[in-house]
């Protein structure tokens, strides 16, 4: 869903330049009781939170979800990825995951 | 959700295992191909799930002044009853779906928060010989956890409904024990056996794969854990449906143009309560 994309980027170019209220990066910083329940919602596996970029990051698949004014945004559609070129059998991975 | 001033809603309690299987097999015929419904009409599912985004969209700002006007304030007793069958203990862990702007939310911290005060002087009752040290250290550990581990994620799919949400804790006072994530009930980014209890009011029948949200629902619960869904119902009595119809398509529209200047949504929703199939349903 390309809207999502689009949105989650301009989203994320607000919150880096808005006050930001008491968070470091780009915006409000993630609530901490959060991280005891998230898990990526296509593989189900943990996430890494990175406070400098405020992100949810799944290793694996080399993708990262954004945390905009505090709120994560665990739609796949939004999410980054954070490798130049994700190996082709990964995109597989994503594309039979969420359908089944 | 808006609409249906006189309609009737149906609370659906389900232990983990036996209901969610008929569920399924009713959500499994209901989630027939590409084409699916959008009210009345027929569209692709990812143009439903478009529309759909669009019509929350638009009525975010709005969504509770029309409920109000819409329901006549109905819908918050039907709220209030849900939570009360819930009963929540504190230490609960609550996950509620569609919840957007944080009806559901509010009232479970209410209900915790009102049970452990009731705890808490019943305590101080019975130890009648306390001293004073021991009385201020119980209303300091009070302080520090008015919710006692109590926790509600409210997940919602909608960025500008969860915003109002936001919002709305913000200015009522809610912090304590209550997140916010942007998650979608097919796909919920939440680990397995998480959660007590799944609450979705009046969200299911927007969802576009409701086999998927019963699957993921029954993956974040625990084992024992509860499924409370309302939602509205069809009208048995002919007369009372002759009403609820002319309220349905006659009113609702007109007061969505006029208190929220968007006739098309409210529209949707009136459309997506007839389309919803009957309480009877749930329970083969």
């Amino acid at each position: 869903m390309l809207r999502g994309g689009r949105g989650a980027v301009a989203a994320l170019r607000r919150a880096a330049g808005s006050r930001g209220a008491g968070g470091q990066g780009r915006g409000q910083a993630l609530e901490p009781s959060l991280l005891r329940f998230l898990v990526c919602p296509l593989s189900k596996r943990p996430l890494r939170y990175d406070e400098s970029t405020n992100e949810l990051i799944n290793e694996e698949l080399g993708i990262a979800y954004p945390v905009i004014d505090g709120i994560p945004n665990m739609i796949p559609e939004a999410a980054r990825t954070t490798r130049k070129k994700p190996p082709a059998d990964e995109q597989q991975f994503t594309l039979t995951g969420c359908y089944s | 959700m808006a609409a249906a001033g006189l309609g009737p809603a149906r609370l659906f309690l389900g232990r983990r295992r036996g209901a969610m299987r008929a569920l399924l097999g009713l959500a499994r015929g209901l989630a027939s191909g590409p084409q699916t419904h959008f009210g009345f009409q027929n569209v692709s599912e990812e143009e439903r799930r478009e529309k759909i985004y669009q019509v929350f969209e638009n009525v975010a700002e709005k969504y509770d002044v029309m409920n109000d006007s819409m329901t006549l304030g109905i819908h918050r007793v039907w709220k209030d009853i849900l939570v009360h069958k819930m009963n929540p203990s504190p230490g609960t862990l609550l996950v509620d779906v569609a919840g957007g702007t944080g009806d559901i939310a509010f009232r479970f911290i209410n209900y915790v928060h009102s049970i452990r005060e009731r705890q808490l002087q019943q305590k101080l009752k019975r130890h009648q010989n306390l001293s004073w040290q021991e009385i201020s250290k119980s209303y300091e550990e009070e302080k520090v956890k008015p919710l006692g581990d109590s926790q509600v994620v409210v997940c919602d799919i909608n960025k500008e409904m969860l915003k109002v949400g936001k919002q709305r804790a913000q200015h009522l006072g809610y912090s304590e024990g209550l997140s916010w994530v942007l998650g979608n009930a097919e796909e919920l980014p939440f680990d397995d056996d998480k959660f007590d209890v799944y609450t979705i009011a009046f969200g299911i029948r927007n969802v576009t794969r409701i086999d998927l949200a019963l699957q993921e629902a029954y993956r974040v619960l625990k084992p024992g854990g509860r499924f409370l869904c309302l939602e509205f119902s069809h009208v048995s009595n002919p007369l009372l449906s002759r009403l609820y119809d002319l309220y349905s398509f006659q009113v609702i529209p007109v007061l969505g143009e006029i208190i929220a200047g968007d006739w098309k949504s409210y529209q949707y929703l009136v459309e997506s309560i007839r389309r919803f199939p009957p309480q009877a349903d749930g329970r083969t």
